[in-house]
């Protein structure tokens, strides 16, 4: 074959290869706008649900919105920042981030303890397991309104049921629950272990279940021993779930308004069991000090991003188990 | 790409298409009625309905924080119901933030004369809200069964609730207390307050918590329970409520809401105005306010003509009757006061007397701040962490610094 036929042919294929190159361009380009069509509705919902509120928010916490500045507010720079982390307010700002720290760790040490050693439970062979996780999942089924106003019947000094039982049947001298800052501040806490611990079994149950018999087996057969079975099988092979969750619960934990509101009705006594929403909600609804309020939770939402993206790295949830 | 902005564009106009266009034939109320008033609310729309079948009428509770929080967003954002009902003191922060109409204009004086002059609420100068119920005080209420003849002063009261403070099975534990009320809520401690000679703020609007009254008035409470010991030693709203209508308790302070609830329970109840404190010689005196209606900044004028219409026949003679005698609340048009059914009515004859020892509840966004400044300092008292005397001087502080920090 002469070279120019060689060249000639080359030519024809190179025309070829570039039809279909460009075949395979057009098809992603096609292929990325059905994902962008398909992907737009969602994003332009989180547009006007998420991420617009949320530079509105920015906004506001820069301005002096409030009761007599609604409707003419304007930016007045970081002057509430400097508040939210200055302003002599009972308690204040350190001594809340204290007990919100507080309230999130206990709750989800808690919730993931009580949680994981259900999941374990459940994940035997037991007879009437079906009931049992029913029950266990109820206090998740009930709306939280109805969980945190029964709890608070049930701290009543006379006549709730939990000081009944402590001194009926404990022998115990009652408890002042909802009216002393500390006893206040447990009572919450109790509540919201009770319901936020079916979570967490949950999550640990699915996880649990999706371990391979197998690494059982041969564990057996190498005489390991139910300690050492947990340390080095079912631990770390329902880590990968249970970190994301963790830092879920950390995050509603740290945001949960409704339990801590309607238990200790709005911070009783005295303002001592707020949590930093509960507080930032008093700030901007029942003082309208909204520019405050806004300052305060752009605050809380940095607290939380660090920490999430610090927690996750620490513990390289990402990264695979297998 | 065209057809990409094309979508874009689309979708733009689609999602914010979704935004409500004004109705001009639907009035929309908010509201933060309790389960009994809002079923007459109801039914008298649906009448108001049956008569004018091309309006269409729309109740929605809310509870009142809610009920606030949500009118200011959505009054603000240029949206929101038609009227929004509630008692007067949300009148203040509304006007201040300019979301709610004046109503002088609108309805003709000859009507506004037809009605009770407290049912109107006036703020600087213009009217803002007309009311359908006067009151929303606190008075005694009593198991009939328990208890003949109501305490007309604090020793009396004392006296009676001792004898009424039982521990039936002799458990040491008291089975029957005298009296009960939600003792957690500064709103509940105003008659004390005012018996004793104190109140919340001068004509100014600047609070004046650290005064006798005030302190006198923490005493009592405290005597009553730790030394008398007629009340729980713990009580909000829902136990005293329950003790009094399971009949663990002769006498309750409470709302004029709350006493249909309490017939409804069985219980056969006296009204009885609150007692006068010897000491001082003056009587208890609850905050009194009325609950109504006010207009929303937004509506517009062509709709004036229609919501005028709906709301003067909800507030007629013969809806306010309806009201009046299945709630015990006291109606606001005047011609009432002459009909037989309200001037016999026991209930409603002891609230009057109530309402006249009353003091009018100011109607100015303090008053937020002072609520919010008494609370932890009052329940301070009454969990033993507080003098009477350091919580008065600690109110004060923290009302003029909450006032401060709401009007910067």
């Amino acid at each position: 074959m002469s070279i120019r036929a060689e060249s000639v042919e080359h030519r024809v294929m190179s025309a070829e290869q570039r039809f279909t190159n460009n075949k395979k361009q057009m098809n992603r380009y096609y292929k990325n706008i059905f994902i962008f069509i398909f992907v737009a509705p969602a994003f332009l919902v989180l547009l006007g649900v998420v991420f617009y509120p949320f530079i509105y928010n920015v906004v506001i916490s820069f301005s002096n919105m409030n009761l007599r500045h609604i409707q003419d507010w304007e930016l007045v720079g970081p002057r509430q920042y400097i508040k939210v982390f200055t302003e002599p307010t009972e308690p204040n700002f350190y001594v809340i981030f204290l007990k919100t720290v507080i309230w999130t760790g206990v709750n989800v040490f808690f919730h993931v303890v009580i949680g994981v050693f259900l999941a374990l439970l459940l994940n035997q062979k037991i007879k009437g397991k079906g009931i049992y996780r029913t029950l266990l999942i109820l206090p998740w089924a009930i709306p939280q309104y109805i969980v945190a106003l029964t709890w608070r019947g049930m701290f009543n000094y006379e006549y709730g049921s939990i000081n009944i039982i402590i001194t009926k049947y404990l022998n115990l001298p009652a408890v002042e629950w909802l009216k002393s800052p500390t006893e206040a501040f447990m009572a919450c806490i109790l509540t919201n272990v009770w319901l936020g611990f079916p979570f967490m079994m949950v999550v640990a149950l699915g996880a649990l279940q999706s371990i391979p018999h197998e690494l059982y087996e041969a564990a057996n057969i190498d005489g390991a021993s139910w300690y050492h079975k947990l340390k080095n099988i079912t631990l770390p092979l329902i880590r990968p779930v249970m970190i994301p969750a963790i830092t879920l619960g950390i995050v509603w934990t740290f945001n949960n308004l409704n339990i801590v509101w309607l238990v200790s009705n709005a911070g009783e006594p005295s303002d001592n069991t707020h949590i930093l929403v509960s507080f930032v909600y008093k700030a901007a609804f029942n003082l309208y000090r909204y520019g405050y309020a806004a300052a305060l939770s752009i605050v809380i939402f940095f607290i939380l991003l660090i920490f999430s993206l610090s927690f996750m790295k620490r513990t390289k949830a990402t990264e695979a188990a297998y | 790409m065209n057809q990409l902005w094309s979508i874009i564009l689309l979708s733009l106009v689609l999602f914010f298409s979704c935004s409500r266009r004004v109705d001009l034939n639907r009035v929309v109320i908010w509201h933060q009625m309790r389960v009994d008033e809002r079923l007459i609310l109801e039914e008298q729309m649906k009448k108001y309905m049956q008569l004018h079948p091309d309006v269409k009428l729309e109740a929605i509770y809310k509870e009142t924080e809610e009920l606030r929080s949500g009118f200011i967003i959505a009054a603000i954002a240029g949206q929101g119901p038609d009227f929004v009902y509630g008692p007067s003191d949300q009148v203040g922060p509304f006007q201040v933030m300019n979301i709610i109409k004046p109503l002088d204009n609108i309805f003709s004086k000859s009507y506004l004369d037809s009605l009770n002059p407290k049912a109107l609420t006036y703020y600087k100068g213009q009217l803002y809200q007309i009311a359908d119920k006067l009151g929303n005080h606190l008075t005694l209420v009593y198991n009939k069964k328990l208890l003949q003849h109501p305490p007309q002063t604090d020793q009396e009261m004392i006296e009676i609730g001792k004898k009424l403070t039982l521990d039936k099975n002799g458990d040491g534990k008291t089975d029957q207390y005298g009296l009960v009320w939600n003792y957690t809520e500064p709103f509940f401690f105003i008659p004390f307050m005012t018996g004793f000679g104190g109140w919340v703020m001068d004509d100014d609007g600047k609070p004046t918590l650290d005064n006798n009254g005030v302190i006198d008035g923490l005493n009592f409470i405290k005597d009553l329970r730790d030394k008398y010991k007629i009340i729980p030693k713990e009580a909000d709203y829902n136990v005293a409520d329950a003790l009094f209508k399971d009949e663990k308790a002769a006498m309750i302070i409470n709302g004029d809401w709350s006493w249909a609830g309490y017939e409804k329970a069985g219980i056969d109840i006296g009204i009885s105005p609150l007692p006068k404190i010897t000491k001082t010689g003056l009587w208890c005196a609850p905050m009194v306010s009325p609950k109504g209606f006010s207009l929303n900044k937004n509506v517009p004028e062509e709709k004036i003509e229609l919501v005028v219409n709906v709301l003067k026949y909800l507030l007629n003679s013969e809806n306010q009757l309806q009201t009046a005698i299945l709630l015990n609340t006291m109606p606001t048009m005047k011609n009432l006061y002459e009909d037989p059914l309200i001037k016999n009515n026991e209930i409603l004859i002891n609230s009057q007397r109530q309402i006249e020892n009353g003091r009018p509840m100011p109607i100015v966004p303090e008053l937020r701040a002072i609520w919010d400044a008494m609370r932890p300092s009052y329940q301070a008292v009454l969990g033993g962490d507080k003098t009477p005397e350091q919580a008065a001087k600690d109110m004060q502080g923290l009302a003029l610094r909450k006032i401060a920090e709401m009007n910067e």
